[in-house]
């Protein structure tokens, strides 16, 4: 198997098995997995609002994942994303409500740089100077950095500074002039899918087609040599962090701009988490971050007409993504059962032709 | 190794063939004789609070089988998972015809105005909430600041025992919220007054864990405020609660549960639970839909209509504390005390 196609096969089975052992489970526990799938899949693609819905849930984790594969790209684990994304959330709602006589196409970019800009800092700056000058590792930083950023966000509802008139822990709605149109009706689908489109090409060229993605490349794999070949590690450091954050907090404007219009306690449910899975599953490659985010998308939202139709909780679809990142993590597995596989193969007769692929 | 991973697949695809099989026979066997809610269909869209939340979602359930039993009505659960699921939730109950559509939660608040006027038929039913400007939407509000106001008067009366092994004299008792919103307030600032009301030096320490769903911190937090010689403590926390109990639980303190009768959590130290009757409001709700009664508007939940209360407290609650918290039920219902629902500290 070539390094292309093993790359395409692995995420594959990983997530077969995934879908099987989950059924496993349902099975044991008295459900009728086939009904459930076909209620997954329904529910996910079932109807065009239904799969507005699916590619509108990946659009957050298609920006976030994509920061993600940056930083992996350059050797950092970026982990914080979930706070960049509330980071870029609160700025591009604070903007979106509070300019309200801009015409659209001044406020919508205000918006969005304005949240690019406080995610990058907030995931780029401060980790990536304390890891290229003090030596902090970014793992702990923009953990904890996320930490602050989600609290920050409590803070500011729970009759803080941008709770709206009134009792709820709610921002007030951005203006129209704000909002990313919605491109289906009574779905959640806006144009910010054209912004996650952009990001993908951009982030592809960036990567494999410019000197500096290049750089940020060999950075990744090689430190040492990258530093003896006379680049600035420190500083690619900090770019690819920052980077990382500019996508997690346009991830979280659009996100707000797009499809909340305000800022709840509860508007995020992990993205920021499950796009580092997301990009585990892609391989840091730009252009799968966009099938593995909408397989994500179409288990969470496929994972809620399944609860209708045939009383699956939801959590199954964590189990089955636990399974996933199981899979894709311990790849290493597959490579040795294939060798054993081969081996016994050769030594066996032909005649018992299973396979697992 | 070869024999073991064929037989691997091999068993993966026996067990995907007897997966199929009991799929053809589900749809048939959901028939039933059909009662008088048998058309009637009610979707709940809990928030992202999830059904084991020991708390309001689980309670509305509740509320829900109540009328499935009584009524046979069709029922449906979906739990959201984030505020974006709320709206289409709400929207695919709607769409496949459910007679009513339960929200549970303010959280909802926009999500169920927004739906609400796409499907004017269908009606909902939000709790927590007042949504006034919609035929087909009930808001069942619950005026919990009285259940806090009793179960602070039993605190209060209870630190003031002397021959209780759990009551150290020092005159403190806690409260934690879980964030700071007027259902959780509401609670609060009952519990603060009925505390006040009848002993008067208590100290009554506050604090927000800022979290429904984070049982550590409760347990932290609630560690912290027995170190500062608080005995009975009153979470208003979800899940949040769960963590406060076990610390009252390992320290030998009381607790008081929230919303439904927290008891079995720690059966000799919950003493008492403040009920929030979301149960008893879903099943009115129903019960008046079906039979064409549905009100719309505001509907109060209090003392006088069974909409709250408090579970009966345990054996180391002396009978004359009970009579003294029961003696001021009717100055309650007759609007002769008015606890505030706001803290003092706003």
């Amino acid at each position: 198997m070539s390094k292309r196609t093993q790359s395409l096969v692995l995420p594959l089975l990983a997530v077969i098995t995934g879908l099987i052992l989950g059924g496993i489970i349902m099975w044991v526990s008295g459900y009728k997995p086939i009904n459930a799938y076909v209620a997954l899949f329904q529910g996910a693609f079932g109807n065009s609002v239904f799969i507005a819905n699916t590619i509108a849930g990946a659009i957050p984790l298609i920006l976030t994942s994509l920061g993600i594969a940056i930083a992996f790209r350059t050797g950092l684990f970026n982990i914080g994303a979930e706070g960049q994304y509330w980071i870029g959330a609160m700025v591009g709602t604070w903007i979106g409500y509070n300019f309200p006589h801009l015409p659209w196409y001044i406020h919508i970019p205000f918006a969005l740089i304005g949240a690019m800009v406080a995610g990058g800092i907030w995931g780029g700056l401060i980790p990536g100077l304390a890891k290229a000058f003090v030596g902090a590792h970014e793992v702990i930083t923009t953990m904890m950095m996320s930490y602050i950023a989600i609290l920050i966000g409590h803070f500011m509802l729970e009759r803080g500074p941008m709770m709206a008139p009134g009792y709820n822990p709610q921002s007030p709605l951005v203006t129209m002039s704000a909002t990313l149109p919605t491109l289906v009706s009574n779905s959640n689908l806006s144009a910010g899918i054209f912004i996650a489109m952009v990001a993908i090409i951009v982030v592809y060229l960036l990567l494999f087609h410019t000197t500096f993605g290049y750089r940020l490349r060999t950075v990744g794999h090689n430190p040492m040599a990258a530093k003896y070949a006379g680049m600035n590690v420190p500083l690619f450091t900090i770019y690819s962090l920052g980077l990382s954050g500019v996508l997690a907090g346009l991830g979280g404007a659009v996100q707000i701009m797009g499809v909340d219009h305000q800022l709840t306690d509860t508007f995020s449910s992990g993205y920021g988490y499950t796009a580092i899975v997301v990009s585990l599953l892609a391989r840091n490659n730009p252009i799968a971050i966009f099938f593995a985010s909408v397989f994500f998308s179409a288990l969470s939202t496929g994972s809620q007409v399944m609860q209708i139709n045939s009383g699956v909780s939801p959590n199954m679809t964590d189990v089955i993504t636990g399974v996933i990142i199981f899979f894709v993590a311990t790849d290493k597995l597959y490579s040795y059962f294939r060798g054993k596989f081969r081996r016994s193969s050769k030594a066996q007769s032909e005649q018992k032709g299973v396979s697992v692929s | 190794m070869k024999k073991r991973f064929s037989s691997l697949a091999l068993s993966a695809v026996v067990t995907l063939s007897a997966l199929a099989l009991p799929a053809v026979s589900a749809a048939a066997a959901q028939k039933h004789a059909a009662p008088i809610g048998a058309n009637f269909k009610v979707g709940l869209v809990t928030d992202t609070g999830g059904l084991n939340d020991h708390s309001f979602n689980h309670l509305a359930y509740v509320g829900v089988l109540d009328a499935h039993k009584k009524f046979g009505i069709k029922y449906s659960v979906v739990q959201s998972h984030q505020s974006s699921d709320y709206v289409p939730n709400l929207t695919t109950f709607a769409q496949e015809g459910y007679n009513m559509v339960i929200a549970v939660g303010y959280l909802m608040d926009s999500a169920v105005q927004q739906v609400s006027k796409e499907y004017p038929k269908t009606k909902f039913l939000i709790i927590d909430d007042a949504i006034t400007n919609r035929k087909n939407v009930m808001s069942a509000i619950f005026d919990t600041q009285q259940c806090g106001y009793l179960v602070g008067v039993m605190a209060g009366l209870m630190n003031q025992q002397k021959h209780i092994p759990q009551i150290n004299g020092k005159n403190v008792v806690g409260v934690i919220g879980g964030q700071d919103i007027p259902p959780v307030e509401s609670y609060m600032a009952g519990f603060e007054a009925g505390v006040k009301k009848v002993d008067p030096r208590a100290t009554v320490l506050q604090a927000f864990a800022n979290s429904f769903t984070d049982p550590g911190t409760g347990q932290q937090m609630a560690l912290a405020q027995i170190s500062q010689g608080a005995d009975i403590i009153f979470p208003v926390a979800g899940g949040t609660g769960t963590g406060v109990i076990n610390a009252a639980k390992q320290k030998n303190i009381f607790a008081i549960g929230v919303d439904a009768n927290q008891n079995y959590l720690a059966p000799s130290t919950v003493m008492t639970s403040a009920l929030k009757g979301v149960d008893v409001a879903t099943e009115i709700a129903i019960t008046d839909a079906l039979h064409n009664h549905f009100k719309s508007g505001v509907v109060h939940f209090n003392l006088a209509n069974k909409g709250v209360g408090f579970a009966p407290p345990i054996k180391a609650v002396p009978a004359s504390v009970l009579k003294k918290v029961d003696s001021f039920i009717p100055l309650l219902v007759k609007g002769k005390i008015n606890p505030p629902a706001l803290l003092s500290s706003h």
